[in-house]
């Protein structure tokens, strides 16, 4: 902990002042001494207020048999009917499992990845390789998930999928890749990788390039290799927003939306293919069972509140590193 | 440590160190830019050669109508126009909002900080739903409005902690010397602190200005009814949505007329291209901010 | 007349002058402008700049603001609800109970009556088919999504088989099942590849909704029964069930199995999406698909484009046994159903109605199919057809076509069908036998020579073989907004779509295992849902006087 305070992380010491204790020195003089700082954000935290918390009102429609067009209070109240009913719906355990599952392996894989591409690009020599791999790396990112589905089936596909062709090459039998449910968690994970790699990269590029150029000096004067560097100096300097992101993803473990999920499933892989937000949109939405969906949405919210304050916690002992 | 075997073992490594790395790149290189060489081959192809598949990075029979198709629609010029200018001021506005309130937040001393830390980190998981933001919205007259891109999403909380952690990482000799000096904070954040941050504003000003370029939904729901306030994002769904056999046809009724010129596929992709185009050219410029050491090299100077 | 009786009438005249023309102006149409949504999107919506758009602002003053859906319309159709501001007029097609249930739309009953002689001259003996239901029976949407009188000149069906396979094999009759598993078995069998690529005897379509129209419709269609969505309804008691559960429709899956097994099912048939499954038929190798025209429609244009048209299909009315009279032609009736409504935002609605009457004249409805006189068309010998150069536009560029001209852009109200007469002896609409024939192929007129007949509707059990179907069609009753139908077609689906795929792609000694198991979970699962189907059958033939 102590180490890092010297090294690249160094919180602020103003000398002499931070040793006074805070109450001490009034509210209103703290207030007039940090006037700008809070000129600078309150008005913004007003607008949050405004469009972010107000329409919370909405979580009420997940304790009524909500019809859309009857006013707020001409409503019929069920009190906790919708989600008691959700919870025993087998399907919603299935949803989240899905979820869940596939959350974890893509928070795994689009950790590790990107942060590994964006010290390899950085490390990179040539300049001019290196910028056309930057510009080409995060073009994926912008097809859609319709149009990538299709790519992935074809790649995929026993009918001349080029992957088939390699393993028939090789005197193997053709798999039906998409066919096979036990694949799908993987068969998603990986697309997202493809998909997302480069652009997730460009944060941890952002990181990389902040670190101070006279760290990587002192380190090659002190005989560190390519990897003692990276080590010693990259990984140090990126921890923090590293382990920001990974608060906030952990926090985001059960929201993963559904888009993926939905262009890549098809008949045979259903079961496996059902996440949350797409259990909410068929079991609720298209089904005017709209209190059921916003059920949906408080539970998510809770779960990933949850998740976020526990990740917070554990983070902020182990490494003293904090989103709150 | 002598100076030649630290120089010898620096090299060695650094050699096989690089042709890995370069292998590496240039998987990735073909593995990312295949997709889209594919996508930008079908939408110069004809687009019912294009339903017989099989198109790899070229076309086979070259053409422009998919392009024309969309061109032709209508709206597309103004729509553009309008996408243009909500990309560039939200992302102005947004950079300014969020980059304050970082700047705000990363002061360990700052007394609303673990309020606003916590107020701010809340509204990333929750959410009151599309029904009751839209009565909101219509509440406080945005409907129609060209402001209802810019404001909702201005003050943004995944922005701000990202800005925030990269400020907590900046050497602090600067701006102890600066308070030292007299300046006060907001002088600091704009003469100090915003030019060491240019990595990280380019970043999140180029997440900020995607979302803007690419979003349509919102003026689907909100500004539907003015054409003039279309976005491009928007149209292009439109021209989209009119070459798709709808629903309806499921059970036999009429179908919809559609564009039998051009089938969906080829719509998708040029679609695609068109939305690509713009941030392929602007990202080069970005690009330098992306050097490692160059900004703080140069402020620091 | 002495000087002061002059003065009167002059005034007299002044006055009667004075107050006729504003009305005249007003019966001509004093401009007026009515919102719109229509949950149906229009590509070549011209915002009424269209030729026979301005022609009608200018003959009734009337200009329509229109907005349209992308996706699905619920999103967009709750929140007008929500906001309480109705568009003019709209047209929310399915979504029509959430309207009625919140009051928005008027009760047009009385209304037609008095204001709209055209509407009522249209919908004649038909007019209990606009009303809703027997709670609320009033007439809410005038329906325009079925039309009056409509007569199927080249009605669809779904077996289809390769125009080059029937050649080969010298135009076999393909009557049964076993008859279209025959020619796509022995074409096969001669010939492995086709330009190269491997042969696929019969490739099914199954993603998202289209599983019902390529895997599980054809099961009713093989089997006698028509189209009533997912619905079975028993003629004699009304009692709904989904018409998987239908006895007959077991044999239909277990001969697909039997197809698999033989190796000539594709076996990417239940995991392929949309446009690899468009780009195996587009290259000319699969023999038979089992579909509608209308979702293989892109790939027959691309082996139009390529001239391949000896790989188009041929179609047949085939069935699981002789005896069984495919029901494609069956009669239903006037279905009602989806149409417009005038919401209570609207400030004018006997305007509103008087316009869509106005659209319902003769003279109306010629304007939107056949467009102006002496500018799209002309009257030869008292027979009308369209200028040769439009014509061509319509058949090339329809999209250019229907923009410019503005024909086909109107078809909001209601009218009557194809096959409809006018008081010129022409047809209200544009299409008409002779526009098939000349949409048929050399290839295609050659397999109809063969087969002694001049369309391939002329194959199928005709019209007047079927007694017509009381209740119209099952899939056209509107769902109040909150019964628990609505959650029938996640729920159904999901058990199908799961057990269909495994009862065919498995073992054939499994298949009765497996397809007891989807019907045991469809009794359990939809059992609530049947009973509410029955009761909704029930309540429209009251509505239509059918039933007491």
């Amino acid at each position: 902990m102590s180490e890092r305070d010297t090294t690249v992380t160094g919180t602020t010491v103003i000398a002499g002042r931070r040793m006074v204790p805070r109450k001490r020195r009034g509210f209103f003089r703290t207030l007039a001494e940090q006037r700008f700082l809070f000129l600078m954000s309150m008005p913004f935290a007003v607008m949050v207020l405004i469009f972010n918390y107000l329409p919370i009102w909405g979580w009420t429609v997940a304790f009524q048999k909500y019809k859309p067009g009857k006013l707020f209070w001409a409503q019929t109240w069920v009190g906790l009917a919708n989600f008691i009913d959700l919870f025993q719906q087998p399907r919603f355990y299935l949803a989240l499992q899905n979820t869940l599952t596939m959350s974890l392996m893509s928070l795994l894989v689009n950790f590790t990845f990107p942060i590994a591409f964006a010290i390899l690009l950085s490390e990179m020599r040539w300049r001019g390789f290196k910028r056309l791999i930057q510009t080409v790396s995060y073009l994926p990112h912008f097809v859609s998930w319709v149009v990538v589905s299709g790519i992935v089936y074809r790649m995929l596909s026993t009918d001349a999928g080029p992957i088939n062709q390699i393993i028939s090459a090789m005197g193997g039998k053709p798999i039906q890749f998409m066919a096979q449910s036990n694949l799908f968690y993987f068969i998603v994970t990986g697309a997202d990788l493809w998909k997302e790699l480069g652009w997730n990269a460009i944060i941890y590029l952002a990181a990389i390039a902040a670190i101070d150029p006279e760290l990587f000096e002192a380190a090659k004067v002190d005989g560190a290799g390519r990897w003692g560097q990276i080590w010693n100096i990259t990984l140090p300097g990126i921890s923090h927003i590293v382990i920001i992101l990974l608060i906030l993803s952990i926090g985001n473990l059960i929201n993963i939306g559904f888009e993926r999920q939905f262009q890549l499933m098809n008949t045979i892989v259903l079961d496996r293919a059902q996440v949350l937000e797409l259990y909410a949109l068929r079991y609720g939405i298209q089904m005017n069972n709209f209190g059921r969906g916003a059920a949906i949405g408080v539970v998510n919210s809770v779960v990933s509140l949850t998740l976020l304050f526990v990740a917070n916690g554990i983070f902020r002992r182990k490494t003293g590193e904090s989103v709150m | 440590m002598t100076t030649t075997r630290s120089k010898w073992f620096f090299s060695r490594s650094g050699w096989t160190f690089d042709a890995v790395n370069a292998l590496i790149m240039i998987l990735v290189l073909v593995v990312t830019l295949y997709p889209f060489l594919n996508v930008l081959a079908i939408s110069l192809n004809d687009s019912k050669d294009s339903v017989r598949g099989g198109l790899t990075i070229f076309p086979r029979i070259f053409t422009l109508e998919n392009y024309k198709t969309i061109l032709n629609f209508g709206n597309i010029p103004h729509a553009a126009m309008i996408s243009a200018l909500r990309t560039l001021i939200g992302t102005f506005l947004s950079l300014v909002a969020c980059s304050m309130v970082a700047y705000a937040l990363h002061h360990r001393e700052f007394m609303g900080r673990r309020f606003l830390s916590r107020f701010l980190a809340i509204t990333l998981y929750v959410s009151g739903g599309l029904i009751p933001g839209f009565l909101l919205i219509r509440t406080l007259g945005l409907m129609n409005n060209f402001l209802v891109y810019i404001l909702p999403g201005m003050v943004n909380a995944f922005n701000i902690f990202v800005i925030r952690t990269y400020m907590d990482g900046l050497p602090h000799e600067l701006q102890e010397s600066a308070k030292i000096d007299g300046a006060n904070d907001f002088m600091i954040f704009r003469r100090i602190v915003i030019p060491l941050c240019q990595p990280v504003l380019a970043t999140i000003g180029l997440f900020v200005a995607v979302g803007q370029w690419n979003s349509w939904f919102d003026t689907y729901i909100y500004n539907a009814s003015d054409p003039n306030l279309s976005t491009l994002q928007y149209e292009l769904m439109k021209v989209l949505q009119s070459t798709q056999t709808g629903n309806e046809a499921a059970y036999g009724s009429d179908v919809v007329q559609r564009m039998q010129q051009v089938s969906p596929e080829s719509i998708k992709m040029a679609i695609t291209i068109i939305t690509i185009a713009p941030i392929l050219v602007v990202y080069p410029f970005l690009q330098r901010y992306f050097v490692r050491g160059l900004v703080i090299g140069a402020v620091k100077g | 007349m002495t000087a002061v009786t002059k003065r009167l009438t002059g005034l007299l005249i002044a006055l009667v002058l004075g107050l006729a023309l504003p009305a005249a102006l007003v019966a001509q149409g004093s401009p007026v402008t009515f919102s719109a949504f229509f949950a149906d999107p229009n590509a070549n919506w011209a915002n009424m700049e269209d030729e026979v758009g301005k022609y009608i602002t200018q003959k009734t003053g009337v200009t329509i603001k229109c907005e349209f859906p992308i996706g699905t319309a619920d999103d967009k159709i709750n929140m007008i609800v929500a906001s309480g501001q109705y568009p003019d007029l709209i047209s929310p097609k399915g979504a029509a109970g959430v309207l009625i249930d919140n009051d928005a739309v008027l009760d047009l009953d009385p209304l037609i009556r008095k204001n709209a002689p055209n509407i009522m001259k249209v919908i004649g003996d038909q007019f209990d088919r606009m009303r809703f239901n027997t709670k609320k029976p009033g007439v809410y949407f005038l329906p325009n999504n079925d039309t009056i009188g409509q007569v199927n000149f080249d009605t669809d069906s779904w077996f289809k088989l390769q125009l080059a396979a029937l050649k080969e094999q010298k135009y076999p009759l393909v009557k049964t099942l076993a008859d279209y598993e025959k020619v796509i078995a022995t074409y096969v069998k001669a010939h492995p590849t086709i330009d190269g690529q491997p042969t696929i005897g019969l490739s099914l379509l199954a993603e998202d909704w289209r599983f019902v129209i390529s895997v599980t419709n054809p099961a009713f269609w093989a089997t006698g029964y028509s189209d009533d969505g997912e619905w079975a309804i028993d003629p004699k008691t009304f009692a709904a069930k989904p018409h998987v559960m239908r006895t007959e429709e077991r044999e239909y899956f277990r001969w697909l199995n039997s197809v698999n097994a033989k190796g000539l099912l594709d076996p990417e048939s239940f995991v392929q999406k949309y446009d690899q499954y468009k780009a195996k038929i587009a290259s000319g190798r699969v023999v038979g698909v089992i579909d509608a025209d209308w979702e293989i429609q892109d790939a027959v244009n691309s082996l139009k484009a390529a001239g391949m048209y000896e790989r188009t299909y041929g179609r047949f009315g085939a069935v699981l046994k002789s005896g069984i009279k495919a029901a494609y032609n069956v009669p239903t009736g006037f279905r009602g159903g989806y149409g417009i409504g005038i919401t209570t935002s609207c400030k004018d609605p006997v305007r509103a109605l008087k316009f869509l009457d106005w659209l319902a004249s003769e003279e109306g409805q010629i304007l939107i199919a056949w467009g102006i006189k002496d500018k799209h068309y002309t009257v030869d010998k008292g027979k009308r057809s369209f200028i040769p150069s439009y014509l061509d536009m319509k058949n090339n560029d329809l999209a250019t076509f229907q923009r410019t001209t503005g024909i086909g852009n109107y078809n909001i109200g209601i009218r009557y069908g194809d096959g409809v007469k006018d008081s010129t002896g022409n047809y209200f609409t544009s299409k008409n036998p002779e526009l098939i024939l000349s949409g048929y192929s050399e290839e295609d007129k050659a397999a109809l020579k063969a087969y002694k007949v001049t369309y391939w509707n002329d194959l199928l059990p005709q019209p007047k073989e079927f007694k017509a179907i009381p209740w119209g069609a099952a899939w056209s009753i509107p769902t109040p907004q909150d019964s628990p139908l609505n959650e029938f077609w996640n729920v159904e689906q999901d058990i199908t779509r799961k057990y269909i795929p495994m009862a065919i792609l498995g073992k054939p000694a499994d298949f009765n295992k497996t397809y007891d198991q989807m019907l045991a979970e469809l009794t359990k699962s939809t059992g609530k849902y049947m009973a509410l189907e029955s009761e909704l059958v029930q309540d429209r033939m009251k509505l239509w006087k059918i039933l007491k």
